[in-house]
């Protein structure tokens, strides 16, 4: 993966969060965080629980906005969510009164589309996601792992530029969890999108990611940055892999 | 044993001692009569009537049809007013002393009011179900609209929601199960008031009908008005229960989960 020398996508600048009504030290979330995601890059960001990783993925959703600082896509600053990012939350994301193919149409329908273009843009998500055979079934009929493809899909829908994924296999056992881990590089390779990563799982970062950056907790802000140099598909028990996991496990601290 | 022999079983257990105790001359035939004769008075209501020439049926149509329009009415203005309360924490503040003093009103002690108000017409009977069946829609209706999970909100905005696409496609699906609970509760609710409803002013209704029997000391015809009423009550539940699974099939696998 070349992304370093692609064009610049997303710019984090000086971005400071500071939660109203609470201690001034506990409120303080995030603190002058300033980084940078390339075009079709895949970022991801670890740290410990409480970091403020998520705070800062909801910034740059649009779904929370920074106290000071800027975040620029394509240049320009945001004001509040859009179409260019997608969203993949942890739990309940998916809309429970809705079946697999409703919920992955929900995003084209608000746009207006006309029912059989959506249904047939929503069916290639479905074969793209493997869910054939599952379109009519409500969340609650699926698995935490078909469920979490139904969201990928969903958020693809719009067809939006950048991929923002909030610990999107946090809730996954294990297996299930390196299951969707290559899934989400196959689908990323089929669909080339820029993705930030939110994870506190430092072998998931190292393996679907090009570069990981590392937050501080409390406040938050870049500690470290590391380029991942593999090429893909990455062994997890390969030398390299272990030495890039005790780095990073070093700087989380 | 399957369940609903088990069920059979223990009541027609409980009315042959019951039938036994009458016989034996134990209860007094005025006060609790025996399940022979109120299978003969249940007779006589749907040939002859209670008053003469107004049937069974006369009272339960007058009965179900002023339930249905108190009902309708309470649920038309509840269900509105909690969504938009129940997403205004501003409203919330504002409503919860008002709805808790309001709704430890009982029914009952508002009819004079009522009567004064409206006449002893069947507006008065029909409002006064209708405050009856108002709170726990109204109640229900805000819980659910409050408690919309914040995850389904971000999602909308994320895919383009506007605010009447949010509220349409978002907030009232969402809301759904608790207003149907809140629509449940106080149908039961309805069905507990008609007797103070249906007091004064109508011989027409079950209400009516044990009003009536009350008066002339007939507890065998009370105590079969109480027994339709039991089984209307009964019956609509289990149409309720069916078409909520209809209406919101994703909904009850939810409350199954959570059980």
């Amino acid at each position: 993966m070349t992304a370093h020398n692609s064009a610049i996508k997303v710019v984090v600048t000086r971005v400071t969060k500071r939660f109203l009504g609470e201690n001034p030290d506990v409120g303080l979330a995030l603190q002058n965080v300033s980084f940078s995601v390339h075009t079709n890059e895949f970022l991801a960001i670890v740290g410990r629980s409480g970091c403020g990783k998520s705070t800062m993925l909801n910034i740059v959703a649009g779904l929370l906005s920074p106290t000071d600082g800027e975040i620029l896509i394509n240049g320009r600053p945001i004001h509040g969510p859009g179409l260019d990012r997608g969203m993949v939350f942890q739990h309940s994301g998916l809309f429970p009164w809705l079946t697999a193919i409703e919920n992955i149409e929900f995003g084209p329908r608000n746009m207006g589309m006309p029912k059989p273009e959506r249904r047939t843009l929503a069916q290639e998500l479905i074969d793209l996601v493997r869910l054939k055979g599952f379109e009519n079934k409500y969340p609650r009929e699926l698995s935490g792992g078909m469920q979490q493809r139904v969201a990928i899909a969903r958020s693809m829908a719009m067809d939006p530029e950048i991929l923002l994924m909030d610990e999107p296999f946090g809730a996954l056992d294990q297996l299930t969890r390196e299951d969707m881990q290559r899934e989400l590089l196959r689908i990323w390779d089929t669909r080339k999108k820029t993705v930030i990563f939110v994870t506190h799982a430092i072998l998931e970062a190292i393996y679907l990611s090009d570069r990981v950056i590392v937050f501080n907790p409390k406040p938050g802000f870049v500690r470290k940055e590391f380029i991942i140099n593999l090429p893909r598909p990455r062994q997890k028990s390969s030398p390299q892999f272990m030495r890039y996991y005790e780095e990073i496990y070093e700087a989380i601290g | 044993m399957p369940e609903f022999i088990v069920k059979i079983t223990t009541i027609v257990v409980l009315i042959v001692i019951w039938e036994s105790l009458s016989r034996a001359g134990y209860l007094n035939p005025l006060h609790f009569p025996s399940p022979s004769k109120l299978i003969a008075t249940f007779w006589e209501l749907i040939t002859i009537g209670y008053p003469t020439g107004i049937t069974v049926w006369v009272h339960i149509r007058a009965t179900v049809v002023r339930i249905l329009q108190g009902y309708a009415l309470a649920a038309v203005v509840a269900i509105p007013l909690g969504l938009v309360i129940g997403r205004s924490y501003l409203l919330q503040r504002a409503a919860n002393p008002v709805i808790t003093f309001a709704r430890s009103i009982a029914v009952i002690s508002l009819l004079p009011l009522a009567i004064a108000w409206f006449g002893v017409g069947e507006l008065a009977r029909v409002l006064l179900i209708t405050w009856g069946c108002f709170w726990a829609i109204l109640t229900n209706t805000i819980q659910g609209a409050r408690q919309v999970d914040m995850n389904y909100i971000n999602a909308g905005k994320m895919l383009g929601c506007g605010r009447k696409q949010m509220f349409w496609r978002v907030i009232l699906p969402a809301t759904l199960p608790r207003i149907f609970a809140g629509m449940k509760i106080s149908l039961g609710v309805g069905f507990m008031i008609i007797i103070a409803v249906e007091m004064v002013g109508t011989i027409k209704g079950l209400g009516a009908l044990i009003q009536q029997a009350r008066f002339y000391y007939s507890s065998h015809i009370a105590i079969d008005g109480m027994i339709f009423i039991g089984i209307f009550g009964l019956l609509i539940s289990f149409v309720l229960d069916k078409l909520e699974r209809f209406i919101l099939p994703w909904a009850v696998g939810l409350e199954e989960v959570e059980r």
